[in-house]
């Protein structure tokens, strides 16, 4: 009789699964005292294109840290002939893939777990002496689709608490790289000496694997490592990786952007440091002047891909121009020369009236300035040498 | 082979290993570090009977070297693996690159031995690369010495054909592996999750519709 219910309720048409015993685990919880979690639903604002897109942008696309050389079971290369427009074609899609390895993970609110009870039939009390968790496992469902719900000892069946959820799924439908239960390395101790060793790429992409975004565990993980890399500064392991983004945002939303923003002033990434400010304007409602220098940044910016062009470079090598000359032998274009003009201004004017470091980011900014200027100078003598306008 | 095992030993031999505060004395040629001989300098009144352990009979010294009943922490190995006795013990090779196995013909089995130790005692004359030196200790903190037998081109733990481990050590390497992976020691490539984003934004991208 109750078999049948639970056809009514879930649709399963074809299979279901009952488990005996669902065993009672333990779950770590860390020290969330000290850590910094989003007050509130953080998703609508994450969401958001344009912070998307400014997020995207800080992020930076660098081809070589993106196809880095990783371990893989298959270390085969494959050689072919190509035309030069089969080798643009493949340049593309290339980027297209960088791109998808740089989606970030989701910033979504944390989930409460909330008992639901779907009947109560105490008709079946004791009808066992183990509690049964029935699994749909219909073929093509999302996992947020799929129905876990558990029959308690004493008749009543609800749905199954997310943490029985995450390990039916798991045994069912295996997530390559999660391991059903949690390693020994996100508990405490050892999420501490992994941080001291600053692997926080290789802490954060297991989270990933392991943990759901609305999970507790990877908010309070996340927190921790991004509060850690804000103490050692460490900012440039993640850049060009798909968590610059949401750690950005996580500054932004807890308004402790002053470090990041000086580590990209000294790398002398004037336009992200720009939009690393707007970014805490708007998550924040103050100074609605953000988006002028936002749509001027745009205007300025060449249109075409940095990274495509960065590729076809090698193709082109033979047919030597001047003016990319002089541009690879300063580091420099003269675009760049004007959206730091542009940006200057706005990092100056945050400095002065929201800083917390003042000293420290006055300091970066005024080297910048100098060195920027010495560039300039020399990229117009040369230019000028050169006969380029 | 033989000869070059025999190189490296003689350098062994004259070696202080002074990581455990013991003097290692030399006693015969081709043995690796192996606790007997410095066991018996942890008495004082037999370290100064050195001369009289240098009269024992070959059976005797034998039997010490081949002794290994005597657990060896972890941290001691630890300590050994970045000792200078090591380092001119193996130089800048792994631990197994120097090996070679024993077998008749030119084909060699399939499988490496079951285990080289049978009753606390090294139990063949061609010991496998971990079970010839008592120092390599098999632990998930002993991340110097795993590492060298992960490859570095596909993150897997190479096979026993390659480095000749005996069965039940190549176990214990396995064990030790997984272990330091799970308490986050030893670094690997996570593979890449790429997220449905519909399915956690979902609700929202219908509202902007
Ligand atoms: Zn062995």
């Amino acid at each position: 009789m109750f078999l049948r219910q639970i056809y009514n309720y879930a649709n399963l048409r074809a299979s279901f699964h009952a488990l005996q015993r669902a065993a009672s685990s333990t779950g770590n919880t860390g020290t969330a005292s000290a850590t910094l979690l989003y007050n509130r639903d953080p998703q609508p604002r994450f969401t958001d294109p344009e912070t998307q897109k400014l997020l995207q942008s800080m992020t930076q696309l660098q081809l070589e840290k993106i196809f880095q050389k990783t371990t893989v079971p298959d270390n085969s290369v494959d050689y072919k002939l190509m035309t030069m427009d089969m080798l643009e074609d493949e340049f593309r899609k290339s980027i297209e893939r960088a791109k998808n390895r740089l989606q970030m993970p989701p910033v979504v609110q944390m989930k409460k777990d909330e008992r639901r009870i779907i009947s109560n039939d105490s008709a079946l009390s004791g009808f066992s002496d183990t509690k049964y968790v029935i699994t749909d496992i219909t073929y093509g469902l999302r996992q947020t689709e799929r129905k876990v719900v558990v029959r308690q000892t004493d008749g009543t069946l609800e749905h199954a608490p997310m943490e029985i959820t995450k390990r039916m799924h798991q045994l069912y439908f295996p997530l390559t790289g999660r391991s059903i239960r949690t390693p020994r390395m996100f508990a405490d101790e050892h999420l501490q000496r992994c941080l001291d060793e600053q692997k926080y790429l290789f802490i954060l992409n297991r989270m990933v694997v392991q943990f759901d975004p609305f999970e507790p565990e990877f908010h309070t993980i996340s927190s921790r490592v991004y509060q850690h890399i804000n103490e050692t500064k460490q900012f440039d392991i993640l850049r060009s990786t798909r968590h610059f983004g949401p750690m950005t945002f996580f500054f932004a939303w807890h308004r402790c952007i002053d470090d990041l923003l000086y580590d990209m002033v000294r790398r002398d990434y004037l336009q992200n440091a720009a939009e690393l400010i707007a970014l805490l304007y708007k998550l924040h409602d103050m100074e609605p002047n953000y988006k002028n220098i936002l749509k001027q940044i745009d205007e300025i910016k060449p249109k075409e891909d940095l990274a495509l062009k960065e590729l076809e470079k090698a193709l082109k090598r033979a047919s030597s121009d001047v003016k990319e000359d002089i541009q690879s032998a300063i580091g420099k274009t003269q675009v760049d020369f004007e959206l730091d003009d542009l940006c200057l201004p706005f990092i100056e004017d945050y400095i002065s009236k929201h800083a917390l470091k003042k000293v420290q980011l006055e300091l970066a900014t005024q080297t910048i300035k100098e060195i920027n200027a010495e560039k300039r100078q020399l990229f117009e003598g040369i230019s000028k040498a050169h006969g380029v306008a | 082979m033989i000869t070059i095992l025999r190189a490296i030993s003689r350098n062994l031999i004259n070696e202080k290993f002074s990581v455990v505060n013991r003097v290692c004395f030399p006693q015969q040629l081709t043995y690796f570090h192996s606790g007997a001989t410095l066991r018996c300098d942890v008495k004082p009144e037999e370290n100064v009977n050195s001369s009289e352990s240098n009269n024992l009979t070959a059976d005797e010294i034998k039997k010490r070297q081949n002794d290994r009943t005597q657990v060896i922490p972890v941290e001691t190995s630890m300590r050994y693996l970045k000792s200078s006795a090591y380092k001119e013990t193996y130089g800048d090779q792994l631990v197994w690159e120097q090996y070679r196995r024993n077998h008749k013909g030119a084909i060699p089995p399939r499988k490496t031995r079951k285990t080289c130790i049978r009753k606390g005692v090294i139990s063949t004359g061609n010991p496998c690369p971990i079970c010839r030196d008592e120092y390599l200790v098999l632990d998930h903190r002993n991340i110097d010495l795993l590492q060298q037998f992960i490859s570095p081109h596909t993150g897997q733990i190479l096979s026993y054909s390659k480095t000749g481990l005996c069965q039940k050590k190549h176990f214990q390497l396995t064990v030790a592996v997984e272990r330091a992976r799970d308490y986050g020691l030893i670094t690997f490539d996570v593979p890449f999750r790429e997220f449905d984003l519909d399915e956690y934004y979902g609700k929202a991208e219908v509202k902007k519709e």
